[in-house]
């Protein structure tokens, strides 16, 4: 467990599933080198296959004893869905035989592929919500927990989880070991990569770029331990964002507020059933365990407050009437950490195993 | 019916135990340089080749589901090993069977590549005794030189290129410009896959980057299998090797998801360095099976509950408690059996990270140090020991 812990709530009432902070992510860090078929930050349907396929039935994580359960790391084609390019140099060197414009593979799988289909009968109950998924920077990460060469470390400063690339040798026990398939395998590199939490903004007192480009405002960023934080009083205070899976046993760090808001049901003559909700609570009981019915209930009573009273410091802050109502941090306490380890605050905060522990000649880069 | 499964296996250890160890390695000195010798080179035709027998290192199981499927009923298998040295360099070659011929081709998430490494004993006061045979032990340190088949790849964040580290489509060329800038990558590209390490043990593994160790690896696949060779220096910051040099080999096959512990290894053997002056205690205890009685082994470990925490045998529960067992004679030397049941805390390997399974804690840490929470039993008798190692060194796999 790290000293202290960053956090990042995400809003599902207000996530509208248009992949700006998917966009945000790629052009920032996984448009090349290897990273191309990556997705650090994703938003997929739920229900749904997710990305990569099925990732909930990849095993990982652990068992109520505390054990890391074997994984199955996912195929780039047939799970996670080959980057395609289209043919735009033979048809602007005119070199093509056809005119038609078309990916350089045939996919068979790719992001979102089952994108909207969601689950019920449409029209009378069919349902879907969007769920945006990052690393969990976790407590007790399976990834960490799983690499045979401590190469994967949580930051003491704010429980960031990191590769080290120099100590990473591509063995990937890593992404059977995450549950949430959320540590990615570079073949060019051959390493594992990962969500870094855009630690270089942070520390700069900046959201994650997937955070900042958000245009539903959805995504609150702080630390945990900081009680003026959105992160705090959403968790902690008001109890209304939970973790995902949590079963998983990993204590994630990006918690959700569940998705309450859904449309009515129609019956057989297209008719509104009145009180009813599309969205099954037994879907969010799965995902976000059974703390989900206080949640829901505290998130409906705060809406009924705010109604009738004009008051609720929970749906104020739900809200987020100013884009910077909604990350607190802190380049000051990084600036600090720095200066106590006598570092250069431009530099990485941590700097394990630059030196070398075990090679002589002074270091080995 | 006891009785005869009993005959049974009692002939089965005694055919087991029958089967010698390693035999050691003779390296031929020659007159010409070795610098840069690769498979073809015909001073080979002077090396004398020795069978070793590798088997799956099985002391821990890895969290990959469908790797573990593929190794669990893996076997030994056999390689030739051979040696030569010129005064400067001892030069290694490995010959192994593989069918299928794994490179990676850097295009995918789960494909494993077929890969050999040698095992050198680093340089330390006391010789004796070996470092622990995966990846050494703390204050017995190893040097490892690992290569494994990869195809040409081009590894952008190697030299700081910025200008390369676009993808071509990003280049907002096409044509010609495209084409050179495509020559440009390739001719930047990484063709090898070669590695050093240094390691104290298990997970301390660090690759040496400063170039302060001089080697040169290399894989060829041919209708036999893959050859194998390595040369290296004979003395270096690292290592200083004369008289008998212990070597350790592994090989990876990648169509069993081979890769780090996932692999078939012996234990150490020994090179004599034809001319010089051979460690005959090492050599010795290296080729030369143990001399108890496996079966009245068998009986003590039983009786010492060894199995309460080990998975002694294949046909055993598996356990995250301790090492498991049921290739320890394929890889193990007597002596370090010897030690890890005298004092369980001479060697700890620390294994799992302790967080994959919080509730076994095989050792704790005690002012830094690693302290096993395995009993100590100094308190046996010299020939119970015996047989118990004499036991222990017939755990192994079927060969190939």
């Amino acid at each position: 467990m790290s000293k202290r812990q960053l956090a990042m709530v995400m809003d599902l009432n207000k996530c509208i599933g248009c992949q700006t902070c998917t966009v945000a992510c790629k052009t920032q860090w996984t448009n090349r080198n290897g990273r191309e078929y990556m997705y650090w930050n994703n938003v997929e349907t739920y229900p749904g296959t997710g990305y990569p396929k099925n990732w909930m039935e990849l095993g990982g994580g652990f068992d109520a004893a505390g054990d890391l359960q074997p994984g199955v790391i996912p195929n780039l084609e047939a799970d996670y869905g080959v980057p395609w390019d289209y043919n735009y140099e033979s048809l602007m060197g005119g070199q093509s035989d056809s005119n038609h414009f078309h990916p350089h593979v045939s996919p068979t799988w790719g992001p979102n592929w089952d994108e909207d289909e969601g689950a019920g009968a449409f029209p009378q109950d069919n349902y879907f919500f969007y769920l945006p998924r990052i690393c969990n920077h976790c407590t007790n990460p399976g990834c960490l927990s799983a690499c045979p060469r401590d190469a994967i470390f949580k930051r003491e400063e704010d429980g960031v989880v990191l590769v080290d690339l120099d100590r990473c040798q591509g063995y990937r026990y890593c992404i059977a070991g995450c549950p949430y398939k959320k540590i990615y395998f570079n073949p060019k590199i051959s390493k594992s990569e990962k969500c870094i939490l855009c630690f270089p903004r942070i520390e700069q007192g900046l959201p994650p770029a997937c955070a900042q480009q958000c245009v539903g405002r959805i995504r609150f960023v702080g630390f945990l331990d900081d009680e003026e934080s959105q992160v705090h009083k959403l968790v902690h205070k008001y109890k209304v964002a939970l973790g995902l899976r949590s079963d998983y046993g990993t204590q994630p760090n990006v918690y959700y507020i569940p998705p309450t808001e859904s449309p009515a049901k129609f019956d057989a003559e297209g008719k509104i059933i009145e009180g009813s909700t599309r969205l099954p609570v037994e879907e969010l009981e799965k995902l976000f365990g059974p703390a989900v019915h206080d949640a829901i209930k505290t998130l409906k009573a705060e809406m009924k407050k705010r109604k009738e009273t004009g008051v609720s410091e929970l749906m104020d802050l739900l809200i987020a009437y100013q884009h910077s109502d909604m990350f607190r941090l802190d380049n000051n306490y990084y600036q600090q950490v720095a200066r106590d380890n006598k570092r250069n605050p431009l530099a990485p905060v941590d700097t394990r195993y630059i030196a070398g522990k075990f090679t002589k000649a002074g270091g080995h880069h | 019916m006891k009785k005869l499964l009993t005959t049974i296996l009692s002939l089965g250890i005694a055919a087991s135990a029958a089967l010698a160890a390693n035999p050691a390695i003779s390296a031929t000195k020659v007159s010409e340089s070795l610098d840069g010798i690769k498979a073809d080179s015909p001073l080979w035709s002077k090396a004398k080749f020795e069978t070793l027998t590798l088997y799956p290192q099985s002391s821990i199981e890895f969290n990959d589901k469908k790797a573990n499927a593929l190794v669990e009923n893996a076997k030994g298998k056999k390689a030739q090993v051979a040696a030569l040295y010129d005064g400067k360099n001892i030069a290694v070659m490995v010959k192994w069977a593989d069918k299928t011929k794994d490179v990676e081709q850097c295009m995918s998430s789960d494909v494993y590549t077929d890969g050999f490494a040698v095992q050198f004993a680093g340089s330390t006061k006391k010789a004796q005794p070996l470092p622990y045979i995966g990846m050494g032990s703390e204050g017995r340190p190893v040097v490892v030189h690992l290569q494994k088949a990869t195809a040409k790849v081009y590894e952008p964040n190697g030299n700081k290129d910025v200008s390369t580290q676009i993808n071509r489509q990003q280049t907002g060329v096409f044509g010609k410009e495209l084409a050179e800038y495509d020559a440009k990558v390739a001719s930047l590209a990484k063709t090898d896959y070669e590695k050093v390490f240094v390691a104290e043990g298990f997970r301390s593994t660090t690759e040496v980057k400063d170039n302060s160790v001089k080697s040169n690896g290399a894989m060829v696949h041919g209708p036999a299998g893959w050859s194998g060779t390595l040369v290296r220096a004979l003395k270096d910051d690292y290592v200083n090797l004369n008289g008998t040099v212990p070597v350790a080999i592994a090989v990876w096959d990648g169509s069993t998801m081979g890769r780090n512990g996932l692999k078939n290894l012996s234990s150490w053997v020994a090179i004599n360095l034809e001319g010089q002056k051979s460690a005959t205690a090492m050599v010795a205890e290296l080729t030369t099976e143990s001399k108890g009685d496996a079966l009245k082994g068998k009986e003590a470990a039983m009786t010492n509950g060894c199995n309460g925490c080990h998975q002694i045998e294949a046909t055993d529960p598996k356990s995250f408690m301790a090492p498991s067992l049921k290739n320890i004679g394929g890889y193990s030397t007597s002596a370090y059996l010897r030690e890890s049941i005298l004092k369980p805390s001479a060697v700890v390997v620390p294994g799992y990270n302790r967080n994959a399974h919080v509730n076994t804690p095989w050792y704790n840490l005690e002012k830094g140090k690693r302290v096993s929470t395995m009993t100590d039993y100094s308190f046996l008798d010299k020939e119970t020991v015996d047989n118990i190692v004499a036991y222990l060194k017939t755990l192994k796999a079927e060969v190939e």
